[in-house]
């Protein structure tokens, strides 16, 4: 894994195209001059979020002596099981359930909606890697970046593309997500065979 | 090659693809639809050469081999198989109720080019030599776009029913396909690795 992968990874399972439009949906209580300090406010949350697990990530699985190998695979499982929910989504997703009337606050769109669950416990993997130790927090901070933008932009997103455009983008990115995450999942199982 | 241009044809699935795309269709005069297939075919065509040329760039980018791509696929189209055997599930997201005229998108790329025959094409891409996947892509989207532009008529011959046959007997092949696929990365994956 070099630092572009794993920035890649981080900045696909945030999945910025396809939080466009229900970040534009949030945001609609909100008065437009306030759009662009609302959503950096929400991109500083994420950052905390993301520093947090960061650290807490090394400490704990040191902790708990978790292998290299167990981190991998793991990490594979994960990758894939957010790149499915982005492919085929489903009814009831958290994107439906949280729209609410009122300006948001970390809730909805820092948490979950771009620091999820998956993206927290990517980060937790990757921080107790030895070989990522270099990279991981850069790549950290080039993923949230970029992600950052693309929210920024959200609105001309929405106007050139269009809902439809929107989704046809998460989709490709999804794929590119799973490919990734079928790769992880590989090298963990041959680190696995090898030590064995 | 005529077997890449029959697997990249299974995957475009325009006969599967027919309820769907009747169904986004519906309230368009007929003569429009054809038109709209018509343009719908060219760029999925286009979105598929694109994918021939760019996609191996991408892979390298990202640091991705060669068995994680076909495992890939294959566990996708496994995915979108079972949607088709089971058909309750899938067109779900894809068909949403639009009053509005179809572009690009839903019909041209996830239908027709999915994620799927994109990674399928990306494979081929670096099994083969490129002119040869051209010309296959370009055999699979003679016999694509003929029968995406009878959609229209092919609700009023098959009827429901029928179409729902051929879509099961189209994901069985591709559950097939699926499998064969998957067994290759991984054969592909334990060879370079302990070959």
């Amino acid at each position: 894994m070099n630092m572009i992968s794993v920035a890649i990874i981080l900045f696909l399972i945030m999945d910025p195209v396809g939080n466009v439009s229900i970040l534009l949906q949030a945001l609609k209580p909100v008065p437009p001059k306030k759009h662009v300090w609302v959503i950096l406010r929400e991109m500083c949350f994420v950052l905390i979020a993301m520093l947090f697990f960061y650290f807490l990530g090394d400490v704990l699985l040191r902790v708990l002596d978790i292998s290299e190998t167990t981190v991998r695979i793991t990490s594979g499982v994960i990758l894939f099981i957010a790149a499915i929910k982005i492919l085929f989504p489903k009814m009831g997703n958290v994107r439906d359930v949280l729209r609410k009337e009122e300006e948001p606050f970390i809730v909805p769109i820092a948490i979950p909606l771009v620091a999820g669950p998956s993206l927290l416990a990517t980060i937790m993997l990757f921080a107790h890697l030895d070989s990522l130790n270099q990279i991981i927090f850069p790549a950290m901070i080039i993923a949230w970046f970029f992600a950052t933008l693309v929210l920024l932009a959200s609105k001309y997103f929405y106007r050139w593309m269009g809902e439809n455009g929107l989704v046809a983008c998460e989709k490709v990115m999804a794929m590119i997500l799973v490919l990734l995450a079928i790769q992880r999942f590989l090298e963990g199982i041959k680190l696995f065979v090898s030590n064995v | 090659m005529l077997e890449l241009a029959f697997t990249i044809f299974l995957l475009a699935n325009p006969i599967g693809n027919c309820p769907a795309i009747v169904a986004l269709l519906k309230g368009i005069p007929l003569e429009r639809q054809k038109k709209i297939m018509f343009r719908e075919s060219i760029i999925s065509f286009l979105i598929a050469i694109i994918f021939l040329f760019f996609g191996e760039y991408l892979l390298l980018l990202i640091d991705v081999q060669n068995y994680a791509l076909s495992l890939c696929s294959g566990v996708l189209l496994f995915f979108v198989a079972f949607g088709m055997i089971f058909p309750h599930d899938v067109t779900q997201g894809v068909v949403s109720e639009r009053t509005q005229e179809p572009f690009v998108v839903p019909i041209a790329t996830p239908l027709i080019t999915g994620p799927s025959s994109m990674t399928i094409i990306m494979i081929f891409a670096k099994q083969y030599p490129i002119l040869k996947v051209f010309l296959a892509i370009c055999i699979a989207w003679v016999g694509v776009i003929p029968i995406l532009m009878s959609a229209p008529y092919l609700q009023k011959i098959l009827g429901k029913r029928g179409l729902l046959a051929l879509e099961q007997l189209m994901g069985m092949l591709l559950a097939m396909l699926a499998v064969e696929t998957a067994s290759s990365g991984i054969k592909a994956y334990i060879e370079s690795n302990w070959g």
